[in-house]
């Protein structure tokens, strides 16, 4: 599978970087680590004319510890976010989520900035040319309809990342840069539901130069539950980052963040509202196991049923408050 | 346009005139003739095409050509050394490791990144470093072993 | 047991150094001065008639340097089954209609890839979309569109091979159902009869799923034509060089003499590399046109669409027993999705009878099968082919009789189980078979009373263990082109030789395994050997490497080379000392008199001595062993007449399994099989083959499978269609049951494609009682089991 032709562009600071978006606007795609866009670019869902590579610019890579926050750098590579010592210290849910995407190889090139703003998956698009030719262009390949539901109201591909519901969770924000503006954002409102477009980045002309995350405090408990057929190379089914802190065995904060199981990060917010201020009960956590199961409206973009996926959703949900919550079977 | 890349392959200095659309896989196998290297999927799916860049094991189908200027690449070519093999190719072979052979050049980069980090893996450990690589032929246990019996012959010593 | 010098030795791979260092050449690694690059145009339909195609944009882009249809190769046909009955029905490229999407219907050669894919993309071709089917139900409507309006007339393929014969009454087995492309029927006793007087009888159904080979080396083939001597060299990723020479040869219209199948190392095939391919037809046709090396390659999407699948069989099985469970009757009907072509559905359905009666005694039996066009992807041979199927059908329903009737499984499979000096309804006799002790060893190692009962204790736990059991045939060889295997020893001067064997290496081991056979039987070093493989002019016919007969027939031909080359050193030696051969022995290359072993002849000296006295003979030893050596004949695919096998491999396997309740989830804990390989030649090679069999089970059993939707393939890659990964290895035990096989080469039979079959229903089993919960379908999907435990906790409720 042969890439298609482009210029491949390197510039090493953010203010090169900026002049080349505005210069090539919508000719051209940053380029991180490259694990999802060569794939995507082989089978001709993307072909920009100029790929801006970031892999020179010095100030998007980095760990480093600032103020009561990590910042990283979005060219961070998933393994060096495995390897940092700082990150396995201050932030282990982060580690752990970064060690569940795809495969040692996988996690060898892509990056932190990429898998946040990795794009959404289905089967019906995630193919190849001639895949999608015997088929039909769904939506997102810039067809009428989506072939999941046969309608024509909307794209309903996948939000696939791992680290975003982590990073949700532990309420991380980013910077973000366009050739006229630098600002920063909760990670939460950088995705867009938008399934052609699930973040605020996907049109082009924009980029992560930075991720931040408060260092979480020394009672927050945090862990990323992915569920997936072989425990490797494999996207989520469902993934599930979970924090929490109790004090006195009162739930004192809480967050709940999905993946696999919508257009874009999922907060269960019903179930998290039913956790603050209150001491875990089993009644309590299959409240708010089912509350989150029902409150999403999966597709079957990869080879899972909607009920099946609620179902996981479920169980995981109540899994991941008793670990939390200190609860043993 | 092409792009000028000065790299480094098992040791070896080069200046290459590159396409910007090459991978690093079509690099070493059709510009440079390196066919140790293998394609099984070209999609970053199954480890065949693994090297080692700047001694980390990555899928050359995914790696732009253009950016390996600056790195240090390895082969397979390079894992025996003075013209002996390597312990891991030794056990490899010893223990029946090998069948078909065309994802053992992968595996084995791949096992040798993990030794160099991490001397002496626990089985678990070991099977998580190969979790990237497929191989259809072995059902993997007598690699798992093979990687072991290294780990454990560099303890003793 | 004996012990030898060196066969049955865990010896290191005589291939171990060049593949461990990357020098092994595989075809996909052939790059010749001056190569061009091809790629094939498909169907994006899966039935249409080719109304036009106009290649004349893509032929003008530079660096395209032809472009073929059907129309120029419109009278090449062939198949891997091309009979009278089922004459052959595949074209390289598609003439007037394509029947599955991915169907080939032009190839494009160019000065690279990229530029010949590009290509693709300029050919417009005007369809005329067709009503397709796509399930053999579909398929065998009444009024369903017909796949195949007609076939051929002419001389098949397999009677020039002389094993098959026209002949009027074998057309009583035809069938008046739309899109039937074979039917094998089999009856011996009164299945009627049977039934009345059986005490229980079952009838179940059951379904498997399409699954594929994933050879890490895509398909790919290199074709080098030289005009001036009319010679074309090919390198073929491949099980079987003779017969895509063959093929090939009568495709391309050039005399055998002018077609050499050169050697390179094959990448895996598990049954995917034997049928003759459009790629491989096209790049010959292509060389030859151009007189430059052509080379196409497929890619992984490719490979997995159009190349083979192993075919969804379903099965309905109807079985009375005693109630001891020996089982009285058994009514088999199955049905297999053949896809758009024929592909070797003949083959399957004769042999899900071929591997259904090799296992128990069963005085009543009924056997229907039928292969059904569909407009599905092409189905061919995959490791087992057919055995994983119906052996997950048998061996479900037997467990599940066994615990209707409250029996432990293992005795009803030791009470129905073959024995050795067994002769099979069709005249196969089971000299070897090491079943029984199978049977107690895997009930053993995977701690069956044991763990049953401790597993029915364990009530409270959502995760629920259990154990189950299975057991498989294989042959040892069939009659298959070219139906036998040669081979020839030339020594060298100082006793060393090298082995010329048409083997083709493609993981097995069959390389060291040769090896080892000529050394131990000549009587020099493992180290002393060097083998010359898998070339067509080199190399004496060979049956291939798809019929699991590597070790009987073409290790039988070996040793018979070895014993022939010894058998003249010895002459020789005797002349030299003035006794007779049969008073001679040899060791360390040295031939002696047995009674005064001072007289001595070095081997060295002996061939030293042929040369003078024999007329400058150096010394060449020649062996050849034919599969069945009773019969000139092919057992009849649609009667399932004549003999299959000289030697069938036994395995007995076990799982052990935990189920997540709640998830659906299946993790096989331990896998276990005992393998009547009849003698190990290489200890670590048979392991290494077993414990791959055992992998592809568990993995069509648990998370395989290509799923299908209107005939296109929705996982066309590694990372949806979900074979294991290191991380799924469960503990495995594999252990061999050495039964010495009499025809075998010191005892060898098969090994390396059965212990496949035997993972699925004993996965199945175990999950049966782990949860009391029996599924009928491969492989088990985790949502599948999931509701068939509510359901079964809903049933339980409402008592």
């Amino acid at each position: 599978m042969h890439l298609p032709k482009f210029d491949y562009l390197e510039p090493e600071t953010i203010r090169e970087t900026c002049q080349l978006l505005k210069t090539y606007q919508g000719e051209s795609m940053i380029i991180a680590g490259g694990s999802d866009l060569i794939v995507a670019m082989k089978q001709r869902l993307k072909t920009p004319k100029y790929l801006i590579g970031l892999k020179k610019v010095a100030s998007l890579q980095g760990i480093a510890e600032e103020n009561g926050e990590l910042i990283i750098g979005p060219l961070t590579t998933l393994q060096d976010l495995v390897d940092s010592a700082t990150v396995q210290e201050k932030m282990p849910l982060l580690v752990q989520a970064a060690r569940e995407v795809g495969s040692p190889l996988i996690r060898s090139i892509a990056t932190i900035g990429g898998n946040l703003c990795l794009d959404n998956r289905c089967r019906y698009y995630n193919q190849s040319e001639f895949w999608r030719k015997a088929n039909q262009q769904c939506i997102k390949a810039g067809g009428r309809k989506c072939l999941i539901t046969n309608k024509t109201d909307r794209c309903n591909a996948t939000f696939s990342s791992d680290l975003a519901p982590a990073l949700i969770a532990m309420e991380a924000k980013v910077t973000l840069n366009t050739p006229e503006s630098e600002r920063i954002i909760s990670l939460a409102d950088f995705y867009t539901a938008d399934s052609t477009k699930p973040n605020q980045a996907s049109g082009g002309g924009m980029f992560l130069s930075k991720i931040r995350i408060p260092l979480p405090t020394q009672s927050l408990r945090g862990i990323y539950h992915k569920h997936r057929k072989r425990q490797s190379i494999d996207f989520p089914i469902v993934g599930l980052a979970g924090t929490m802190e109790f004090a006195g065995g009162v739930c004192q904060k809480a967050q709940l963040v999905l993946t696999g199981v919508g257009s874009g990060p999922i907060i269960a917010n019903t179930a998290v509202n039913k956790l603050l201020g209150q001491r875990l009960t089993s009644e309590l956590i299959n409240d708010c196991a089912l509350a989150a199961a029902t409150g999403i409206r999966p597709y079957k973009t990869d080879l899972t049923t909607p009920s099946y996926k609620r179902k996981i959703v479920q169980l995981l949900v109540a899994e991941t408050i008793k670990v939390l919550g200190g609860i043993s079977e | 346009m092409k792009k000028i890349i000065n790299t480094v392959i098992n040791g070896k200095e080069y200046e290459l005139a590159l396409e910007q659309n090459r991978t690093l896989l079509e690099v070493l196998r059709e510009e440079l003739g390196f066919t140790e290297t293998k394609k099984g999927c070209d999609q970053g799916e199954c480890g065949a095409c693994t090297v080692l860049l700047d001694g980390k094991p990555v899928s050359s189908c995914l790696v732009l050509g253009v950016n390996i200027e600056g790195k240090k690449v390895m082969t397979i070519e390079a894992l025996a050394t003075d013209g002996r093999l390597h312990p891991l190719q030794e056990a490899f072979i010893n223990q029946g490791a090998i069948q078909c052979g065309f994802c053992t050049p992968g595996m084995l980069l791949v096992a040798n990144a993990l030794l160099n980090n991490n001397p002496h893996p626990t089985q678990v450990e070991i099977k998580e470093a190969i979790a990237g690589n497929i191989c259809r032929c072995t059902g993997y246990v007598k690699i798992i072993e093979a990687i072991e019996t290294v780990a454990q012959e560099t303890k003793t010593c | 047991m004996k012990e030898y010098r060196v066969v049955g030795k865990g010896l290191p791979r005589i291939d171990g150094p060049e593949k461990a260092t990357g020098k092994a050449l595989f075809t996909v690694d052939v790059f010749l001065p001056g190569m061009l690059y091809g790629r094939i145009l498909r169907s994006p339909y899966g039935m249409a008639r080719i109304k036009n195609i106009d290649t004349n944009k893509a032929l003008s882009l530079p660096g395209v340097k032809a472009i073929i249809t059907g129309r120029d190769v419109s009278d090449v046909r062939y198949a891997f089954v091309d009979t009278p009955r089922y004459p052959a029905d595949e074209q390289p490229l598609a003439v007037d209609k394509v029947r599955y999407i991915g169907d080939e219907v032009a190839a494009v050669v160019a000065v690279s890839e990229a530029i010949a894919e590009e290509a693709l993309s300029l050919i417009q071709v005007e369809y005329e979309i067709l009503p397709a089917v796509y399930t053999p139900e579909e398929a065998m409507k009444p009024g369903a569109p017909l796949i195949h309006e007609e076939h051929r007339e002419g001389v098949s393929a397999w009677e020039e091979w002389g094993v098959a014969q026209k002949s009027s009454a074998d057309q009583n087995n035809e069938i008046n159902i739309p899109n039937v492309s074979s039917r094998s029927t089999v009856s011996f006793g009164n299945v009627e009869q049977g039934f009345l007087e059986a005490d229980y009888v079952r009838e179940d159904r059951f379904e498997t799923a399409a699954t594929a080979h994933c050879a890490m080396e895509p398909h790919a083939a290199v074709a080098s034509y030289d005009p001036y001597s009319g010679k074309l060299d090919l390198w073929l990723s491949t099980m079987g060089i003779f017969l895509k020479r063959y093929v090939l040869s009568k495709a391309l219209q050039l005399p055998i003499s002018k077609v050499r199948v050169r050697h390179s190392y094959c990448g895996g095939a598990f049954g995917g590399k034997i049928d003759v391919f459009p790629y491989e037809f096209c790049a010959a046709y292509l060389s030859m046109k151009l007189g430059k090396p052509v080379k196409f390659e497929l890619d992984r999407e490719e490979v997995f669409t159009t190349t083979r699948q192993r075919h969804p069989i379903v099965i309905n099985i109807k079985t009375g027993v005693k109630k001891d469970g020996t089982i009285v009757a058994q009514d088999i009907k199955v049905i297999a999705d053949n896809g758009g072509y024929r592909g070797s559905g003949a083959v399957v359905v004769f042999l899900c009878h071929g591997f259904s009666f090799p296992i128990y005694t069963v005085p009543h039996y009924r056997y229907e099968g039928l292969a059904v066009y569909t407009n599905n992807p092409i189905r061919g041979p995959q490791r087992g082919h057919g055995a994983p199927q119906i052996r997950f059908a048998i061996d479900s329903q037997l467990d599940q009789i066994s615990r209707d009737l409250g029996l432990d499984p293992i005795k009803v499979l030791l009470k129905n189980v073959r024995h050795q000096g067994d002769i099979l309804p069709n005249g196969d006799r089971l000299n070897s078979c090491g079943l029984t002790a199978g049977i107690e060893g895997a009930a053993k190692a995977v701690q069956w009373q044991e763990k049953r009962i401790q597993f029915a204790g364990a009530c409270d736990s959502h995760i629920k263990r259990g154990v189950g059991i299975s057991l498989c045939a294989m042959f040892s060889g069939a009659m298959y082109y070219p139906f036998a295997s040669a081979a020839m020893v030339k020594l060298h001067d100082d006793g060393s030789a090298t082995l010329f064997t048409g083997a083709q290496e493609i993981g097995q081991g069959c390389y060291t395994t040769l090896a080892q056979v000529l050394a131990e039987e000549l009587g020099i070093e493992y180290d002393d050997v060097r083998v010359v493989g898998g070339d067509t002019e080199l190399c004496p016919i060979d049956l291939g490497s798809f019929l699991s007969g590597g070790a009987m027939i073409t290790g039988n031909a070996v040793k018979l080379a070895a014993a022939d080359a010894k058998a003249q050193l010895f002459s020789v030696a005797a002349e030299i000392l003035g006794v007779q051969p049969s008073t001679l022995s040899c060791s360390n290359k040295q031939i002696f008199v047995i009674k005064d072993p001072s007289k001595t002849v070095s081997y060295a000296a002996a061939i030293q001595g042929s040369i003078y006295r024999r007329n400058g003979n150096p010394i060449i030893g020649i062996g050849s062993y034919k599969g069945n050596p009773e019969t000139d004949r092919y057992p009849s695919l649609a009667k399932a007449k004549g003999l299959f096998t000289s030697a069938y491999g036994f395995a007995t396997q076990a799982a052990e399994v935990e189920v997540d309740t709640l998830t659906g989830e299946v993790t096989l804990v331990k896998a276990v099989t005992f393998h009547d390989c009849g003698f190990a030649l290489n200890k670590t090679i048979v392991e290494g083959q077993v414990q791959a069999c055992m992998s592809m089970g568990q993995g069509q059993a648990l998370s395989e499978e290509i799923v299908l939707e209107k005939g296109q393939v929705l996982n066309p890659s590694f990372l949806n269609y979900r074979l294991p990964i290191s991380l799924d290895t469960p503990e495995v035990i594999d252990k061999l049951v050495e039964t010495l096989e009499p025809n075998g080469p010191f005892g060898a039979k098969e090994v390396g494609e059965g212990a496949v079959a035997g993972m699925l229903a004993a996965v199945a089993n175990a999950i049966c009682d782990a949860t009391g919960v029996r599924i009928h379908e491969m492989p088990i999907r985790a949502e599948k089991l999931l509701a068939a435990l509510e359901e079964k906790e809903k049933a339980k409720k409402s008592s």
